[in-house]
């Protein structure tokens, strides 16, 4: 039972995080439908933004959360401006080629300045320390403060999109672009805008992921491949979609522990021979595959 | 009879590309006998397979316009077959490759049934979802080595061993490869020209306008995603005969599908020649910068990231490969 | 017998009704009309009975067989063929590949594809257009190679879909001419969608108006453009008196 219920928790708090590194994506592909391969290689670099700043500066890695976003704006508005709007008008195949190439890239510049090894975060507020929940379930300080800013930054995010003029109008133009365009909203401005919010949003979650997962050039494409799993799932283009479908891919990331439960429950000797932690993110990847041809809107889809 | 003729009809290319590829036909013929350096040989075997695989993947993403970027699964699944059956019942490569590719094939339409019921982004993503399963059971599978992989153990044969593909000097893979990349040219080019062809360009071009042609165009989605597959499958047959020791992630990783689609795109998508040219210059150039910049010290990943920005550049600029900006050239000159 | 018979045809998107009740027959030889205001529902119906929409209810029978819960490549295999409004033409495709693209429906050979698309392009005066891209043809021309692709599947009813929209008179006449020489000589059955009214009288044998999904006057050229309900359907109310005896001129 214990494990059942950490197994929630866990699944429900980590979901809660990747909510926010969906945010960008879904914000982005809404303004302009273009798939972004490089969306993990932000998130990396969110990490390292993190990580290197609260070295440098002596400061708890919670701290440097607006200089991450900093970042991450300015890379994504970068992004935009030097190489996107270039690709935005080409066909489907040169979008994805080119986003790729950009994940290339970023990856490797990552490799060649920050070198190849993992990297953790040691010293914080908040590492090695943890909550006593009640019924044996036992958090990490470091994910609780995780997810609990992520829910925050998220809905800071959804406020920005929803009450403010500069918000309603990157709406408007996901919904409509044409009619935004008329309304004297320049497109260019607002998908400009929407890699910067996405580039912020996803470097933040970077930032806190950091302070419970170790960082290496390589570790994007994982968090590429769930965002996209989380935004097929919610909908492309949906932004409370992608809140629930993260809660739903956080938990599918805990499927090891509920295998554990049922083992320990069933008894079946052979279900103790799985390597089920090894098939950790399989499922992600099967999630996404059958999500998509059973329910191709995403359960929560508003735009097709 | 009539196909085989139609194989060898290349009569609707313009002369001056045919006697090109003759003269660089005749040049690769001979190549191994010049006096070239092994790293030389070794790359231009790097340029057959990636060809290879460009061709394959050229048929249903060039003539297509599927963007499948999953090709590296079965590169997976042609090598592990043969390189499991070579060491577990010592079956020769000539036997074990149509194994591999039936597996493949097999295996390309149970996915490829639900994957073209998808289009666009979505089939994109998926195509790499499925192939990352695949990988991720690969890395567990102890029947298959796990994530440590397979070696072939050169010593347990006698080399040069025509049967199993087993041999001791590359120039022996160079000819067996040159053979296939033949085949496979003149194969794609009896494609591009077959009913299947014809309606596949034709779905690509217009999917309402394929139905009410008779097109079943899912159906031909999945039959081409099947000769894309055998392609594929049968070099990475090859593959493990020539590497000796594979691996999931040097065999199925996301990085090894792109590059497949990547030679296509560069060279051209869709046309005859575009996988050869793209492979024609992105292997040797990432072979080379590699040897040259990814042995400096402190270099690590610069021969990427200038391969990173080539992409780039092709995707912004010229989507449609060199051979588009032979095309265009042609069309201008013309009126 | 009737080479094709709607009965009934209702088609809902959603909540609106784009054909309401639609039911008409069509004899073997015949040159059929369609006209109707734009967004009567005329591409609709073309849509169901080519079967790419799937009906919401009604029946449709092509040469003595129910065709309405077929998908299109299967209409199209039974001898129906169409054009499409806004569509050209591949342009990746020359004008001959294009025609063999719907010659290969009934052939596998390459060889015999390749020889029915060449007599199809002479048939209609396209053969010096053959080796060219399409999307370096004129429209008028483009709008031929999709006729001579629809004819490649040797239909035995051919559904046009606004052929002439877009061209210049001149333009009008030659398409009016092959689409007359496809019916006559050809022996194909044809029905014709116009917006441009003027077109399909001249031509049809006869004709059906379509407005507001439904249909509203059906019979020879003549008597359909004195039809009060045709005319106030194109041209409103005002018009109905005064032009009661007159020629329908939108």
């Amino acid at each position: 039972m214990e494990i059942l219920a950490s197994s929630i928790v866990a699944g429900l708090l980590f979901g809660m995080v990747l909510a926010l590194v969906a945010l960008g994506l879904t914000i982005i592909f809404g303004v302009m439908d273009i798939i972004n391969f490089a969306h993990g290689e932000f998130l990396m670099y969110g990490m390292y933004t993190a990580l290197l700043a609260s070295q440098v500066l002596g400061v708890d890695p919670l701290l440097t959360l607006p200089l991450a976003a900093l970042v991450g704006f300015l890379l994504g508005i970068a992004c935009y401006k030097g190489f996107i709007t270039y690709i935005l008008r080409g066909p489907m195949i040169a979008q994805l080629l080119g986003t790729f190439g950009l994940m290339l890239l970023l990856r490797n510049i990552a490799l060649l300045v920050f070198g190849s090894e993992d990297r953790a975060v040691h010293h914080g507020v908040l590492v090695d320390k943890s909550f006593e929940m009640g019924m044996g379930i036992i958090v990490p300080a470091t994910k609780l403060a995780a997810a609990g800013l992520s829910v925050v930054a998220f809905v800071a995010v959804w406020l920005l999109m929803n009450r403010t003029r500069m918000g309603k109008a990157l709406t408007a133009t996901a919904l409509n672009p044409q009619g935004a365009r008329y309304m004297g909203i320049s497109t260019e401005k607002m998908n400009a805008l929407a890699w910067g919010i996405g580039g912020a949003s996803v470097t933040v979650a970077g930032a806190l992921i950091v302070n419970f997962w170790p960082v290496n050039p390589y570790v994007g494409l994982l968090f590429t491949m769930i965002a996209f799993t989380i935004v097929a799932l919610g909908g492309f283009g949906s932004v409370p979609g992608a809140f629930f479908a993260a809660l739903v891919v956080g938990l599918i990331t805990e499927i090891p522990g509920f295998w554990d439960f049922l083992t320990y429950t069933l008894e079946l000797d052979w279900m103790y021979d799985v390597p089920m932690t090894s098939f950790k993110y399989m499922w992600i990847y099967v999630a996404y595959f059958i999500i998509m041809v059973v329910r191709p809107r995403g359960l929560f889809g508003w735009k097709h | 009879m009539e196909a085989l003729k139609n194989a060898f009809d290349f009569s609707d290319q313009p002369r001056l590309d045919l006697t090109i590829a003759g003269a660089l036909a005749l040049f690769l013929l001979i190549f191994p006998l010049l006096p070239v350096s092994a790293f030389a040989l070794a790359t231009m075997i790097q340029f057959f397979i990636f060809s290879l695989y460009g061709m394959g993947w050229n048929t249903i993403g060039g003539y297509g316009g599927q963007v499948d970027l999953g090709k590296a699964q079965y590169v997976g699944i042609g090598a592990y077959t043969t390189a499991v059956l070579l060491i577990r019942w010592d079956i020769p490569f000539w036997f074990s490759m149509p194994i591999g590719v039936l597996l493949a094939v097999s295996w390309s339409f149970i996915i490829g049934y639900p994957l073209f019921r998808l289009s666009g982004h979505y089939f994109a993503i998926a195509t790499i979802a499925t192939s990352l399963v695949l990988k991720d059971l690969f890395e567990v599978w102890d029947f298959v080595g796990a994530a440590r992989g397979l070696e072939i153990s050169p010593i347990a044969y006698q080399p040069p061993d025509y049967l199993r593909l087993i041999f001791k000097e590359d120039i022996y893979y160079y000819y067996v490869l040159f053979a296939f990349f033949l085949v496979g040219i003149l194969y794609l080019n009896w494609f591009r020209k077959s009913r299947l062809g014809f309606q596949l360009r034709a779905i690509k071009d217009n999917e309402d306008v394929a139905r009410s042609l008779g097109i079943n165009v899912h159906w031909a989605k999945i039959k081409t995603y099947a000769i894309a597959t055998g392609y594929v499958s049968v070099v990475g047959s090859f593959h493990a005969c020539y590497i000796k020791a594979i691996e999931p992630e040097d065999t199925m990783s996301l990085d090894i599908s792109i590059l497949i689609a990547l030679m296509a795109m560069l060279g051209g998508a869709g046309s005859l020649w575009g996988p050869i040219i793209g492979a024609g210059i992105l292997i040797p150039l990432k072979s080379y910068l590699k040897e040259w910049l990814g042995g400096m010290a402190g270099l690590a990943g610069m021969d990427l990231i200038l391969y990173a920005v080539i992409i780039m550049l092709i995707s912004a600029k010229e989507p449609r490969g060199v051979w588009g900006i032979v095309e265009r050239w042609r069309r201008r000159k013309r009126s | 017998m009737a080479l094709l018979a709607v009965e009934n045809l209702v088609k809902d998107f959603g909540g609106l009704r784009a054909n309401d009740d639609i039911s008409f027959t069509l004899e073997k030889g015949e040159l059929l009309g369609l006209i109707g205001p734009n967004g009567a529902g005329k591409t609709t119906l073309f849509n169901c009975i080519a079967g790419k929409h799937p009906v919401t209810a009604g029946r449709i029978v092509f040469d003595d067989e129910d065709i309405t819960a077929l998908k299109a490549p299967e209409v199209a295999r039974r001898g129906l063929a169409r054009t499409f409004q806004v569509y050209a033409a591949a342009g990746d495709l020359t004008v001959r590949e294009n025609v063999m693209v719907g010659c290969f429906m009934r052939t596998a050979s390459r060889r015999k594809a390749r020889e029915r698309a060449d007599a199809i392009l002479e048939d209609l005066n396209l053969t010096a257009a053959a080796p060219q891209y399409v999307s370096e043809l004129p429209v008028a021309a483009q709008k031929q190679v999709t006729m001579a692709t629809a004819l490649g599947t040797r239909p035995k009813l051919l559904l046009l879909d606004e052929v002439a929209a877009g061209l210049n008179p001149g333009e009008i006449e030659e398409i009016m001419a092959s689409i007359r020489h496809i019916h006559h000589d050809l022996g194909v059955t044809v029905i014709l969608i116009e917006h441009v009214m003027e077109l399909v009288m001249r031509t049809s044998d006869r004709v059906i108006v379509i407005d507001s999904g439904r249909k509203i006057a059906e019979g020879l050229p003549d008597e359909v453009a004195r039809d009060p309900q045709v005319i106030k359907a194109y041209l409103g109310d005002r018009y109905v008196q005064e032009a009661g005896g007159g020629e329908a001129h939108p």
